[in-house]
């Protein structure tokens, strides 16, 4: 018997005494007591519940969470990026173009427009405020883009552009948890966490659903909105930074080796594999999985997250500079991940909520600035997924959580400094590329001021659904069963938007 | 219009036979009940009852008749309900005058009354709802309802009548042109049927989908009368109806397998889309076959899941699988062994990034099912790519990275398949970029030529509104 093995025999001793130490005279009578009340109602329901519905069983394997699963239909997709603008960028100045709207610039809104409608600041009745870019036709397709972004205008026969979305909600928060998680309200599990339940990941040493966020803060609806909801924990996003360690407390600590970490690694989950044995509880088996993983991941993390030796040309091209938290960088690190293998990455950059408050919040000054930070690398990105034939299995999606109004935003009813606008849920933009997305695609109308949908009226659920569609599943069978029904992402909405597949 | 009149009087019997149903129970009840003391009084009534249900008994049977004879439902069920509706007129008329004279009979006449009543009443039900109403919600099937079909497992194996055309047929046509109504005294469950037509003659013209009347009700559009289904009714997708287009233009066969019929390019995909179950068919029809493998050995799967390689099922009901090395650090030839006892359901491999040689190239070279090979930065040259000739099926192949020049790739040219091509930072580059195009006409070729402008603004940034014209 080596050292090591006597250590953890201590070690098991030493956790079994822990364990009958808390036991006391009271647990024991209250167990006694309950077991029997338990085994009687067990009995009663024994024949009801879910226990029988074989057609919902969840497919998850305790022991082996993230390993890869087959789609239920072969999909184009095998990973997403979905970069989401927290804030909420306005659609009007830079994929719908309206002209109609300049010839009402600084005109009174009409009444019709303002009845029954509410708006997050808007009061009494607010000036339109005509289009702040300069729209082209670009590519072969035509498609209308603003000078705004100059870099991306040259993708358009790659991208696909929805310009009818509508949302429920025109609060950031609960539109964010909506976009994310199909509910407004917090408990469901985010669209990555979906992705990599249903598919697993493709890289054992790389967690599966992957959040990188940029502009200073967080998006406003907080981790929620990478979270795993009812799923099992080991879903949820992990989220890495650009800047310093990748992940927090990567490092082993000082004094601290890697045999040594690996030692009270194994030494832990034997503890747990113990427990498991006891009580039988899944989450156990998830957490020695995670514990696994974190150690692989002390490896294989700092390898994936270091983009110093990306090639000069690469940096260039995306406009990144190693060692900042930037968006241009977390655009980047996405092409690395999905390059090996992580399903889903999630990036957020905040600082899109172009109220006209101050000049970095106004729509013809912040928003400019914001898009020359973003316009090379996402261009970039399409670019480099495409040169390295992985545009086809990854899906781009670019999107907010709502628009913003054709109104000049008016703070308590009076004029602002600065030209701003405020928030939307009637109408606005996401566009889609690669994954099977088809290229050169304008769907949906507006009306001729972009206030409201005309054709083509398209939910976040159908965003969530044709996300899904594309990545193998049917989104209104991909379900999971808790507090004793199946959910799903969807929720009882959703349809696949089959005018922008390839 | 005499003869309109009375098939207009047809209609009311569904509506009038609740009045002898409910005054016959009533009666029975009274009769029940005045067999007590207390409720004597109510000894008169049943006679009464019984007079107004027999009148009622004896208009159902003269509407339900003249109902009868429209066709539109059932034939077997119909004379069954007919022979007891009859049957429960007689014997109540029986049972008024037996209850008229006081005969002591006369209670054993309104208790098989009733019970006809009964029978009588569930059969017609059978007839408007379905027989198996009743019992559905009990029935281990419940979860197939209409609609909700299975996909097909194997389709180029399946037959095309009775697993892709009768499965459309059963669900969305059945309930007014099947075994419990003939809406049109038109039936399509069976083949004869089908065949026969309705009152408006033939419905398919085998091998002339223009001339097929099935056809043509389907293609109308919703808002036009004759359009099928109702427009109340579940509609046939785009897929269904294509399918069914299809099946009529090759002789609307009953008894062939769906491979034995030219397949053009416009039902591939819908074919591809009936085997998945998908709402629209998200993968071409070209990357995954459209024959159907034997499973993998579970064994070699199991083994190389052991050494870290992502393998899976490409789709839940397909045996094709894709094989993944990124998280593998060496691939050993046992690996490659493996994966050879795997060749003929592996169809998507990524090596990329592992340390395959051109010695090991040999192996990949065995599996021939490939439609997908990833090979970027990787040690390989032009000696071990010529092995690659064999992979008669390869559409894309990625060599990013690696020392590949035209020479190598000028090997492949014979893979016809062969349609993508990603040769970013390989050997390949300029005039060699070129001529690999002329090698492969067809293809998509990248060899990483992306470059985006340089724009004065994308560095600057602004203080002031930029100026709008």
């Amino acid at each position: 018997m080596t050292q090591q093995d006597l250590h953890n025999q201590r070690l098991l001793k030493e956790a079994e005494q822990k364990v009958m130490h808390q036991h006391t005279r009271r647990h024991f009578i209250k167990e006694s007591a309950m077991g029997l009340g338990a085994l009687a109602l067990g009995s009663m329901f024994g024949s009801c519940g879910n226990s029988s519905s074989s057609t919902t069983a969840n497919l998850f394997d305790a022991a082996n969470p993230l390993a890869p699963k087959a789609p239920m239909f072969p999909g184009k997709a095998k990973s997403v990026i979905f970069i989401h603008m927290a804030g909420a960028p306005s659609q009007l100045e830079l994929f719908s173009y309206k002209p109609e709207l300049a010839k009402l610039d600084g005109l009174e809104c009409p009444q019709s427009l303002l009845e029954g409608k509410k708006f997050a600041f808007i009061r009494g009745v607010p000036k339109m405020l005509g289009p702040q870019a300069n729209f082209r036709q670009h590519g072969q397709s035509g498609t209308w883009m603003s000078d705004y972004l100059p870099h991306l205008s040259t993708m358009v026969d790659d991208m696909a552009i929805i310009n009818s979305v509508t949302t429920e909600q025109f609060n950031h928060a609960p539109a964010q948890l909506l976009m994310h998680t199909g509910s407004a309200r917090l408990g469901r599990p985010s669209m990555g966490s979906w992705v990599t339940y249903g598919l697993g990941s493709e890289n054992k040493n790389l967690p599966g659903f992957v959040v990188l966020t940029s502009g200073g803060n967080n998006p406003d609806a907080g981790k929620s909105v990478w979270g795993s909801g009812f799923l099992p924990s080991v879903y949820q996003g992990v989220q890495c930074r650009s800047e310093g360690d990748p992940v927090l407390f990567i490092k082993d600590p000082a004094g601290m080796d890697r045999d040594l970490r690996k030692a009270s690694i194994d030494a832990i989950n034997k503890v747990n594999q113990q427990q498991y044995e006891e009580y039988k509880d899944p989450e156990i088996l998830s957490r020695i999985a995670q514990y696994e993983m974190a150690y692989k991941m002390q490896i294989s993390v700092p390898d994936v997250m270091n983009i110093n030796d990306e090639p000069a040309a690469m940096h260039e091209m995306y406009g990144t500079s190693p060692g900042e938290a930037s968006f241009a960088n977390n655009i980047l690190l996405a092409r690395k991940l999905v390059e090996k293998g992580v399903r889903f990455v999630q990036l957020f950059d905040w600082g899109w909520d172009m109220h006209g408050d101050s000049s970095g919040n106004a729509v013809n000054i912040g928003l400019v600035n914001k898009c020359r930070k973003v316009d090379k690398p996402i261009t970039a990105l399409l670019l480099d997924l495409k040169q390295r034939g992985l545009l086809d299995e990854t899906l781009v999606v670019w999107g907010a959580e709502f628009g913003r109004t054709p109104m000049r935003e008016n703070r308590e009813g009076k004029e602002m400094l600065f030209k701003g606008r405020d928030h939307h849920a009637e109408a606005f933009t996401i566009w889609m590329a690669g994954g099977g997305i088809k290229g050169g695609v304008t769907y949906g109308e507006t009306d001729e001021i972009g206030y409201s949908v005309v054709s083509g009226k398209t939910e976040v659920y159908d965003i969530q659904a044709t996300i899904l569609n594309q990545l193998g599943f049917n989104h209104e069978q991909f379900t999971y069963e808790s507090q004793g029904r199946p959910f799903r992402l969807t929720d009882v909405s959703g349809k696949v938007i089959t005018d922008i597949l390839a | 219009m005499i003869v309109l009149f009375i098939d207009f009087l047809g209609y009311f019997h569904p509506v009038l036979v609740h009045l002898p149903i409910g005054i016959l129970l009533l009666a029975g009840l009274f009769q029940f009940m005045s067999r007590s003391e207390k409720y004597k009084s109510l000894k008169p009534a049943i006679g009464i009852s019984l007079f107004w249900g027999m009148l009622g008994a004896i208009a159902s049977c003269i509407t339900g008749f003249i109902l009868s004879r429209s066709g539109d439902y059932d034939g077997d069920l119909i004379s069954t309900h007919q022979r007891f509706g009859i049957t429960v007129a007689i014997v109540t008329i029986v049972a008024y005058s037996l209850n008229k004279k006081n005969n002591p009979a006369a209670q054993w006449s309104i208790a098989l009354m009733v019970l006809l009543v009964i029978i009588t009443g569930h059969l017609g039900g059978s007839i408007t709802h379905g027989s198996d109403y009743l019992t559905k919600n009990f029935s281990l099937k419940k979860d197939e309802v209409a609609n909700k079909r299975k996909p097909v497992a194997n389709m180029q194996e399946a037959l095309l009548y009775h697993e892709v055309v009768q499965p459309i047929l059963e669900s969305n046509c059945y309930g007014c042109h099947g075994p419990n109504k003939q809406k049109s005294k038109l039936r399509l469950d069976d083949p004869d049927f089908i065949m026969k037509g309705g009152k408006n003659g033939t419905i398919i013209f085998a091998g002339n989908v223009d001339k097929s009347k099935m056809i043509e009700r389907l293609l109308l559009p919703l808002s036009d009368e004759d359009h099928m289904p109702p427009k109340e009714k579940p509609q046939l997708s785009k897929n269904d109806i294509e399918v069914l287009k299809w099946w009529v233009e090759n002789g609307a066969d009953f008894h062939k397998q769906v491979k034995d019929f030219p397949q053009p390019d416009r039902i591939k995909p819908v074919l591809l889309a009936m085997q998945s179950g998908e709402q629209k068919s998200a993968v071409s029809p070209t990357s995954i076959p459209l024959t159907n493998v034997n499973a993998g050995d579970k064994n070699a799967i199991e083994k190389l899941k052991e050494r870290g390689v992502s393998i899976f099922s490409v789709a839940q009901n397909s045996n094709y699988l894709s094989a993944t090395f990124v998280a593998v650090d060496g691939i050993t030839q046992s690996d490659l062994n493996l994966l050879e006892q795997l060749r003929d359901q592996l169809i998507w491999l990524k090596l990329g990034d592992t340390k395959i040689n051109d010695e090991q190239l040999k192996t990949i070279a065995k599996l021939t099912a490939l439609t997908k090979l990833y090979l970027e930065r990787t040690g390989i040259t032009d000696n071990g790519l010529q092995h690659l000739k064999a992979l008669s099926q390869l559409q894309y192949l990625n060599v990013i990275g690696t020392n590949i020049s035209i020479k190598g790739i000028g090997q492949l040219k014979q893979l016809k398949k062969l349609d993508q091509l990603y040769v970013f930072q390989s050997g390949i580059t300029g005039n060699d970029f070129r001529k690999m195009q002329s090698m492969f006409p067809t293809a998509l070729i990248d060899n990483g030529s992306a470059s985006m402008a340089f724009l004065q603004s994308d560095t600057v940034v602004i203080n002031e509104p930029i100026f709008v014209p």
